[in-house]
């Protein structure tokens, strides 16, 4: 069933994709034989004949995940797309410290525990990454923000 | 032979220099603690480490002796969790939790893994040689491959990919077919003409290979760890005192350079890497030494098979990706996709046009083995300690790592979304059986093919019959047709046998 599903959701971008290879990719001029549409149009068949073989013999039946994981794992999604959000806003290291912390929490560690790790991960990161490896990461607009208020007092 | 040893001269010169050294001892170490996690592979590993390798701003010689030290390390360390943990890291090291696992559960588990450490060892260094051997010959054979045999070739990849990995034939021919599709994304070079871009300028240029990569890979990963996440501690069996002695190298002596040249020569084979490999020889071995039916139960020989041919088709997927550029494993998809990242096309030409980064890798495998060895005798009770890290530090570490990685190519929060999704895509396709090694696989040959393809109907002005004109391609289509029949016909005859033996069924 569940193959069924995936397969036909499949089939229903492959189907788009076909129509856009055969109608709306064109060459304005082009000198070879095979066009930018002639692939596409190969790859959008080859594809459709498996997702009809799985669509008519579908092997996986469920997806085996009880509805307690399906819960941890739609929450670790939202976490991951939170983290995503807040990278630039927060910066590197107060998103991560908050990152780290739900998630460790949420896989059971203990809260102390989850916050030791959280502080450990964001600033011990930081300072490893950009100190000593020097790769570019987020100071976070909000901390600048502070950083510039504060300078500009200081200045005045 | 002259030009394997200048070649030689010049990789180990590369790799002497004491900044590469010290990268193929980094790589080394990191790559067996990451292959010593238990459920996280070198695919993984290296997926991870990938961006960041990258995000250094090494030259390409350094930073490709780097991942090839984590490749390496990795699928050295597989073999501490699945001796210790019972848990394989990942496809390639299920094989040896069949007799190390037994073997560490009697109490000897010090002599199970400094036997695989040995074993491993030898397999890696064989295949290194051979690799030195064989790989200018391949190369030189390869320069003269026409654009209608690389056509033949890729199909011959696909076809092997589709009949030795995974469950099922359709799905994994699937998988190759959706990771050549996102690789048409973006704007076709030789028109100029933007495909399935709908106008997004993120991915005009195509979607970045290192975002598919760590999105189906690394994300796809957590994922899994988090779905089966257990509370608390994996319970470890200890390191005992107890150490390899030359009894047991002398009765494995054979199997493993038996287990070593198939292993080798199944890494070669395009698509099929250590997973194959290892299963193939343990069974091999099983049928060959097994006379008192102690396989299963802690035999040497059981764990010294799939050891020795593990890391020899580590060594052997390696030679299609230099030579040919048509990677051997998933793991090697993603370490050419690296090269392509630096500008440079592995195949018949690197070994000429870059000499350096060519025989440099080479060279760092030869120190690598050894340098592996040396790490993994001593410090086997440091990285059996790695394995007692609890999950729920493990998994938020894997997503900052991932993060800090993508963010620090382009510095564009867009695509940490971007890896999310794809990360669900990967689960998905994971629960229902796909393997993901197709994908990647596809999604690095995808240009490559179609530009082969394209040159070739242009040079035959649009005649398909070029595609099989002469007699390397017409061999390789032969080959690519017995790899998809051959399973097929063994496994119906191995059922006609079975009902002969077993009337009642």
């Amino acid at each position: 069933m569940v193959d069924r599903i995936f397969a036909g959701v499949l089939l229903i971008v492959t189907l788009a994709y076909a129509v856009i290879a055969f109608t709306a990719i064109k060459a304005p001029f082009q000198y070879d034989p095979l066009g930018p549409e002639s692939w596409p149009q190969i790859l959008s068949l080859v594809a459709m004949a498996c997702l009809l073989v799985i669509l008519w013999r579908p092997d996986a039946t469920e997806m085996g995940v009880a509805c307690k994981t399906w819960f941890r794992l739609g929450a670790t999604v939202l976490m991951l797309c939170a983290y995503s959000e807040l990278y630039e806003p927060l910066g590197f290291v107060l998103a991560t410290i908050l990152f780290g912390t739900a998630l460790c929490a949420m896989l059971g560690a203990g809260l102390v525990r989850s916050i030791v790790f959280g502080f450990a991960a964001g600033i011990g990161g930081y300072l490893l990454c950009v100190t000593l490896l020097d790769l570019n990461l987020p100071e976070g607009e909000l901390i600048e923000a502070i950083m510039d208020a504060t300078a500009q007092e200081g200045a005045s | 032979m002259d030009a394997v040893f200048t070649g030689l001269a010049t990789g180990f010169g590369v790799a002497l220099d004491p900044f590469n050294l010290f990268l193929v001892l980094a790589g080394c170490f990191a790559g067996t603690l990451i292959g010593a996690l238990p459920g996280l592979g070198p695919i993984n590993g290296v997926a991870i480490l990938l961006p960041i390798a990258y995000g250094l701003g090494f030259g390409p010689e350094s930073a490709l002796i780097l991942l090839a030290g984590i490749y390496y390390g990795a699928e050295y360390g597989g073999r501490i969790s699945s001796i210790l943990l019972n848990v394989p890291g990942d496809a390639g090291a299920v094989m040896t939790t069949l007799d190390g696992n037994p073997m560490a559960r009697k109490g000897e588990a010090g002599r199970a893994l400094s036997l695989s450490a040995v074993a491993s060892f030898v397999g890696g260094t064989f295949a290194v040689i051979l690799m030195s051997l064989f790989a200018p010959l391949l190369a030189s054979f390869a320069v003269t491959f026409s654009p209608a045999n690389y056509v033949a070739l890729m199909v011959f990849a696909f076809a092997s990919l589709a009949s030795l990995v995974g469950k099922s034939t359709v799905k994994t021919l699937l998988g190759a077919v959706i990771g050549l599709m996102l690789a048409t994304i973006g704007i076709d070079a030789n028109t100029g003409v933007p495909r399935f871009t709908f106008g997004i300028p993120d991915i005009l240029a195509g979607i970045d290979f290192l975002i598919v990569v760590v999105g189906l890979f690394g994300m796809a990963e957590l994922l899994t760890l988090v779905e089966h996440q257990v509370s608390g501690k994996l319970k470890s069996l200890p390191v005992d005192k107890s150490f390899v002695r030359m009894a047991d190298l002398a009765k494995c002596k054979w199997t493993i350079v038996r287990s070593s040249i198939l292993g080798f020569f199944i890494g070669i084979l395009p698509g099929t890497g250590a997973s194959v490999a290892s299963a193939v020889a343990y069974g091999t071995e099983k049928r060959i030494s097994d006379s008192e039916k102690t396989f299963g139960t802690g035999d040497v020989r059981g764990l010294a098979a799939p050891e020795a041919a593990n890391n020899a088709a580590a060594g052997g997927a390696m030679v299609p990706m230099l030579t040919l550029g048509i990677p051997g494993s998933g793991t090697t998809a993603i370490l050419l996709g690296a090269l392509l990242m630096f500008n440079i096309q592995p195949g018949p030409m690197m070994f000429t046009q870059r000499p350096d980064v060519a025989w440099g890798l080479i060279a760092s495998m030869y120190i690598g083995n050894v340098a592996l060895l040396v790490i993994n005798l001593p410090l086997v009770g440091l990285f059996a300690r790695m394995l007692t890290i609890p999950q729920h530090y493990l998994t938020p570490l894997i997503a900052i790592l991932a993060f800090i990685g993508i963010y620090t190519i382009v510095g564009n929060p867009f695509d940490l979304l971007l890896i999310t999704g794809l990360g669900v895509f990967g689960w998905i396709l994971r629960k229902l059986d796909f393997s993901l090694a197709p994908v990647i696989l596809g999604f690095v040959l995808g240009s490559l093919f179609e530009n082969n393809l394209r040159r070739a109907l242009s040079i035959s002005g649009g005649d398909w019959g070029i595609l099989l004109q002469d007699y390397k391609s017409i061999v390789l289509y032969a080959l690519a047709l017995i790899v998809v029949v051959a399973p097929i016909w063994l496994s119906r005859r191995a059922r006609a046998m079975e009902g002969d033996a077993d009337p009642r069924g």
